[in-house]
């Protein structure tokens, strides 16, 4: 639904994106629709943010409060940083108008005026078609003082990010947009009382309000009846790592793992196995092979503790190693971790400290118990932010599976993977 | 400065709603927005907290403070930004709860430097009482830490050393929030982040020693103070700052007779915890080796009889060929004897009191400091606050920025509060500020203010440092406060003018033209009188100016001075010794009542008290001064902390 | 001598009447400064903060924080070439080794001799799809390759040399007819 007009020629331009059917849901709201009526459709929808926190999203536009007197915004979360994700870049590429028209019928649901649309500062391309597409809809008329005739102004605005993976967490994402160091906000106060520039704020990622438009074309019940019965819809998957045909793939919600990494995108390279996925980002806790036939649905996924996330999924197959791997997103996330809390910012790096020793053949028990130790004090509210828990998952989730595989650095010094290649 | 956004509570909103829950069992009732550190605070439990300053917007970045919290998620919750709610069900001390603590403890310790016996934090500091409470007993950190470059110094006063510091971000939250100043800040992110004053320029703020009481380590630390004395092996008394008219309270920190440190010492009313640069750093002259102890009469030593009389003879009798020079931080009981000095043998004497204002004394419809906090809208007249009342600035900061109140600033320069974007800087033309406050009167951005905002309105003026006439802009001031409903500040900048102002021995008059000078405290600030032929100085240190004097009397300074000041909004507070006045030293009342002899007057008194008895029944504005209050205050209150997990 | 052209603080101070907030304006002032600059060195930032009157720590404290502000100089062309997990799975660090030998450097950071060059290791590019992947002038070059970063660095160093032969015989040097990248979309499924 969401790629239905994917790879026509210029989708990107306003009259063909408009030829197919295009700010036909923004005309219907400005000029025949009430916010709550447009809040009421999305619920109809079901529809759940793509951010990672598979949020309600009209049940989060309905917190911004109704009667509040200065400006309430609509934020873009177009950061996408997450690794293994790569769906709000191909979903910008490709229909950036969807983006613009979705950030705007968002602002008429929350009774604002102003979306900001905050994309990381690496996504060059994508951010010069957003600014061509806003462009040509302001001087279409479509956004400005009155859109398609009506009285009520819309305004969407770009702000681009600077490096920095927590940028993505929503209330990091406000502090940068701001103009200060990205580090998150504790709550309450919600974004939703008081968000971007101290003003109520719904931050919506960018194939959450991409799927917008659609629902309000075809109506929410048309979108609830994909999905399942809790998580309705499609989702864009982004496939990478081992596999032959990595991709964007739209996808029903509910469909096997085994359908998307065995089917849409290959499956495993002649003669490899599929060891190890992410489900859902790195920051989803990590699923054996042997589970490829976990559905995708977002409840299931949360009852077996990991999480469909930002759709990212990262495949790697038996020519890897996971204690490498873990060490390597380690890495990742100590390097991103803004520094506020404590046990983000030293225990990441504690983490990463301990994963070097135990790569350099230093390892013993000390090192095994310590990353237990570390992780554990990453998790359960100790952070401030998702980041942390995040760092601690990917080491849980791995050692959990494959603790053979830490055994045999720390306790043998040794690698059966790399052996294993060096006999090939 | 950050405009705060936080759900702080404002504990005094009158009629808050209040609202019952539990801590460890214990049933409470608290206002609505409490938080919960707050409420465990009242019942005597501890919740160790680094990140979480009552003075500042709580941000639940240090995650000490994490407890369970019931109805919600079945995670640890940090209670430092969770304002209570009713029916909550708090627990300090499950196992959650406590191994969380521990946790977060033990990553505070994992590059911490533990270098606690040459630390000068050692013995007040909470990382190591916490550790001690909340900690594991046994330490399961291995492998190298972290290094950085240490110690830095901040500035003159102030050095960071980044390895102890926990990065719970009190320093860099108060400057921005309170000071608005960002000279320091974090730089760098993650493990890397490191508290640093931009580009290792200097630190130049007037307010920056306040982020050495608010670091919860040993990271800041005063380098006029270092390596010098434990903390437990220093006597602390309470008293109040002679540097300005503000009246700060502070405690001064006293080893073997020297002053070793001064700290801040809140008091909600006047200062909320703040001090400014000169009040902590000033006072390396009390320990300087060159004090004068004894008194000279021509360079050659001499008893306090001899001197005294020698004195009297120079002075006496002398009328308006006489020139007193007053110090700015007299207190009231020196203050009350001089004038029986004044109306007796000394008549006729020109006084000029140092660093006063020309402002006349006080003429009711008082704003007192606290009110500014509800001020809506706030004009400063003809004043550079941040220097000629310098905490009174914080407090003015904190209305605009955490409570909006509208700030309208006359003054033919920049100063510091046109940091907020949303500050109204009218520039006058120097000497023409009564005239801009008249027309203020009608302006549109008052009128506009007072529409939207309400009242109450607060004005505060100071004298332009001589650039305006001052009885005119009273007039002017008390004009604009009647029409809009406003209360007055009168920003007096002598320690104890308003005090020597009511006493009515404030002098203003000009020194030119005498032929004998008592020179009290700092010689004149226009330098002594080429007419003088006698000079009698009294001060506690030699000066080049007083080289020729005739007689020289050692002074106590104000780390040994007992008595009272009135501040610059009428309130009396008393000053205690921090380091005792030793012969052959004596205090200034009791050298005062010797002269007063010496010239022929009977003063005598016992002590301190009789005088203080005496002014509080003759003058109704130190009526204050019949009952100090008790030089014991009540200890503050232990909290109990749980055991090791 | 300002480190920044008089017409950029212009720019500058017109920006913070562009957001709610004028603390806003600091990011994309930096970026000015640096499209200018090359990097932010301690004069340009006290320079930004005192055009948005705000104290240099303040600057300092952003640009720092953010991975896109450079403190040291660079290379005309960076390299930003992931080596997150999709990208190490699928060679990154062999493209790394080939860059290294191709623009001459041993570490990321480094600045060819030739002042053209200079590489950085990043995280995730959010282009995992086409692993391994790097941000070269503002696009993204995507399934890597070693042939492929060898063209890359050769295509930029005839340019160069291009510009200063047109230069140095006066003629009007010809832009490089920049290539619009066609977005790829890759198949999919519902
Ligand atoms: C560490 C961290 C990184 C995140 N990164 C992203 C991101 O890159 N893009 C995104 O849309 N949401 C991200 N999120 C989730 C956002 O905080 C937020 O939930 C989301 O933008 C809400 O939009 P939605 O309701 O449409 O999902 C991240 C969260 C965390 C904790
Ligand atoms: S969890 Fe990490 S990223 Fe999140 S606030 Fe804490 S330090 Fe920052
Ligand atoms: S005191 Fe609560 S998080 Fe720091």
């Amino acid at each position: 639904m969401l790629t239905e007009w994917f790879g026509r020629a210029n989708l990107q331009k306003l009259a063909v994106y408009e030829g197919l059917g295009g700010y036909e849901a923004l005309r219907k709201v400005v000029t025949g629709m009430t916010a709550a009526q447009v809040i009421d459709e999305v619920k109809a929808s079901g529809l759940r943010g793509r951010g990672g926190a598979d949020f309600p999203t009209a049940t989060k536009w309905s917190f911004v409060p109704k009667d509040h007197p200065g400006p309430k915004y609509i934020v873009v979360n177009a950061d996408e940083s997450e690794p293994g994700s790569a769906k709000d870049r191909y979903l910008m590429e490709n229909s950036p108008h969807a983006l613009v028209e979705g950030a705007a019928i968002a602002s008429f649901a929350i009774g604002g005026h102003q979306a900001w649309i905050y994309i990381r500062g690496e996504y060059d391309l994508p951010f010069e078609m957003l600014r061509d597409a806003i462009a040509e809809a302001t001087a279409k008329g479509y956004l400005g003082e009155h859109p398609f005739g009506s009285d009520y102004p819309l305004d969407v605005r770009l702000y681009r990010g600077h490096g920095a993976y927590i940028c993505g967490e929503e209330t990091a994402l406000l502090e940068s947009l701001e103009g200060k160091r990205a580090q998150p906000r504790s709550r309450p106060p919600f974004p939703a009382i008081k968000g971007a520039w101290g003003q109520p704020t719904a931050v919506n990622n960018v194939e959450t309000l991409s799927t917008v438009p659609w629902i309000i074309r075809h109506g929410g019940p048309e979108y609830a009846k994909r999905g399942t019965e809790k998580a309705k819809g499609t989702r864009i998957v982004t496939v990478s790592g081992d596999v032959q045909k990595p991709g964007n793939y739209e996808i029903e919600i509910g469909v096997t793992y085994r359908h998307i990494i065995e089917e849409l995108a290959g499956g495993a390279f002649p003669g490899r196995k599929i060891k190890v996925f992410w489900p859902g980002g790195s920051s989803a806790k990590v699923l054996p092979g042997s589970m490829l036939d976990t559905s995708t649905d977002l409840d299931g996924l949360k009852a077996l503790g990991t999480m469909g996330g930002s759709g990212g999924i990262i495949v790697m197959d038996d020519s890897h190693c996971v204690v490498k791997a873990a060490a390597r997103l380690l890495r990742f996330y100590a390097h991103e971790s803004c520094g506020k809390c404590t046990p983000c910012r030293v225990g990441s790096n504690w983490a990463v400290r301990t994963y070097e020793r135990i790569l350099a053949n230093e390892g013993s028990g000390i090192e095994l118990a310590l990353l237990d130790r570390v992780q554990q004090g990453l998790q359960g509210g100790r952070c401030l932010c998702g980041l942390g828990d995040a760092a601690g998952w990917v080491i849980q989730s791995t050692m959990a599976h494959f603790r053979n595989e830490y055994e045999e650095h720390c306790l043998h010094q040794t690698c059966s993977v790399e052996k294993a290649l060096v006999h090939v | 400065m950050s405009d705060v956004r936080s759900a702080s509570p404002n504990l005094d909103a009158p009629a808050r709603k209040m609202v019952n829950l539990t801590i460890d069992g214990h049933a409470m009732t608290v206002p609505d927005g409490t938080l919960v550190v707050e409420a465990a605070k009242l019942l005597g439990i501890e919740i160790p907290v680094f990140c979480y300053h009552h003075k500042l917007e709580p941000v639940g970045a240090c995650r000490m403070c994490l407890v369970e919290i019931a109805p919600g998620p079945p995670v640890a919750q940090a209670a430092c930004i969770r304002p209570v709610a009713e029916g909550m069900v708090v627990k300090t001390q499950t196992g959650m709860a406590v191994q969380a603590r521990a946790d977060v403890l033990e990553f505070e310790l994992v590059n911490h430097p533990l270098d606690c016996p040459v630390c000068d934090k050692g013995g007040e500091c909470p990382l190591q009482d916490f550790t001690f409470r909340h900690g594991y007993p046994t330490s399961r950190i291995d492998g190298p830490r972290l290094h950085f470059k240490k110690p830095i110094p901040l500035s003159e006063n102030i050095a960071l050393d980044r390895e102890r510091c926990v990065l719970c971000y009190r320093c860099t939250r108060y400057y921005d929030e309170v000071a608005w100043e960002q000279e320091l800040t974090v730089a760098q992110r993650g493990v890397h982040s490191v508290i640093a004053s931009q580009f290792d320029r200097p630190l130049t703020s007037n307010f920056s020693g306040n982020i050495i009481d608010l670091c919860p380590v040993g990271a800041l630390t005063s380098r006029v103070w270092r390596f010098e004395s434990r903390p437990w092996d220093m006597q602390h008394t309470e008293s109040i700052c002679s540097k300005c008219a503000v009246g700060c309270n502070v405690t001064m920190w006293q080893r073997r007779g020297q002053l070793v440190r001064i700290t801040s010492r809140e008091n909600d009313d006047i200062d909320e915890g703040w001090i400014c640069d000169r009040g902590r750093f000033d006072y390396t002259d009390v320990n300087d080796p060159a004090r004068l102890r004894l008194p000279h009469i021509r360079g050659v030593k001499a008893t306090w009889a001899e001197a005294l009389t020698a004195v009297a003879d120079g002075i006496k009798g002398k009328g308006s060929k006489l020139g007193i020079s007053l110090p700015q931080d007299l207190t009231n009981e020196e203050g009350f004897l001089f004038r029986r000095l004044l109306e007796g043998p000394l008549r006729g004497a020109k006084v000029k009191m140092h660093g006063r204002t020309a402002l006349p004394a006080p003429s009711g419809n008082q704003l007192m400091i606290k009110d500014i906090d509800d001020a809506r809208v706030i004009v400063i007249v003809a004043s550079d606050i941040e220097n000629d009342s310098p905490i009174v600035n914080l407090r003015v900061k904190k209305a605009v920025s955490k409570r909006g109140a509208k700030l309208i600033v006359i003054h033919p320069d920049g100063v510091d509060l046109d940091r907020h974007h949303r500050t109204v800087h009218i520039r006058n033309k120097a000497g023409e500020a009564a005239a801009e406050v008249r027309k203020l009167a009608d302006h549109e951005t008052l009128l506009e203010a007072l529409r939207e905002l309400g009242g109450p309105v607060a004005i505060l003026y100071g004298d332009g440092r001589g650039s305006e006439d001052a009885a005119d802009l009273v007039a002017a001031c008390a004009e604009l406060a009647g029409k809009v409903g406003a209360k007055l500040m009168p920003l007096y900048r002598g320690t104890n003018e308003r005090g020597a102002l009511e006493l009515g021995v404030a002098g203003w008059d000009s020194l030119e033209g005498v032929e004998a000078l008592l020179s009290w405290g700092p010689p004149p600030t226009a330098g002594v009188p080429a007419s003088v032929k006698f000079v009698a100085a009294w001060d506690h240190l030699p000066r080049p100016e007083n080289q020729d004097a005739a007689v020289v009397l050692p002074a106590t300074s104000f780390a040994e001075r007992q008595g009272s000041y009135t501040n610059l909004e009428g309130r009396v507070q008393f000053l205690r010794p921090a380091v005792a006045a030793e012969a052959p030293l004596k205090e200034s009342w009791e050298v005062l009542c010797e002269l007063g002899v010496a010239l022929g007057l009977n003063l005598a008194y016992a002590g301190i008290f009789p005088i203080q008895r005496e002014v509080a029944r003759e003058i109704p504005a130190l009526a204050a001064l019949a009952q100090p209050p008790s030089p014991d205050p009540e200890p503050a209150r232990v909290l109990v902390g749980p055991a090791h997990p | 001598m300002s480190a920044l052209s008089s017409h950029l603080l212009e720019e500058i101070k017109a920006l913070p009447a562009k957001y709610p907030q004028p603390r806003s304006a600091v990011m994309p002032a930096l970026d000015l400064a640096q499209e200018e600059v090359g990097h932010l060195t301690p004069e340009v930032m006290s320079e930004v903060a005192s055009a948005l009157q705000l104290d240099p720590g303040y600057v300092e404290g952003v640009a720092t924080f953010y991975t896109l502000f450079h403190l040291q100089p660079t290379g005309k062309h960076t390299f930003y070439v992931c080596t997150n997990l999709s990208c190490t799975l699928r060679g990154a660090e062999q493209i790394v080794d080939r860059l290294q030998d191709a623009i001459g450097v041993s570490e990321a950071g480094q600045v060819s001799k030739d002042g053209l060059f200079s590489y950085e290791e990043v995280e995730c590019l959010g282009a995992c799809e086409y692993a391994p992947v790097c941000r070269l002038d503002h696009r993204y070059e995507v399934d890597l390759t070693r042939a492929k970063v060898d063209s890359l660095v050769n295509d930029r160093r005839l340019l160069r040399k291009h510009i200063k032969v047109a230069r140095a015989s006066d003629e009007p040097a010809e832009p490089p007819a920049k290539k619009k990248p066609v977005p790829k979309t890759r198949k999919k499924s519902v």
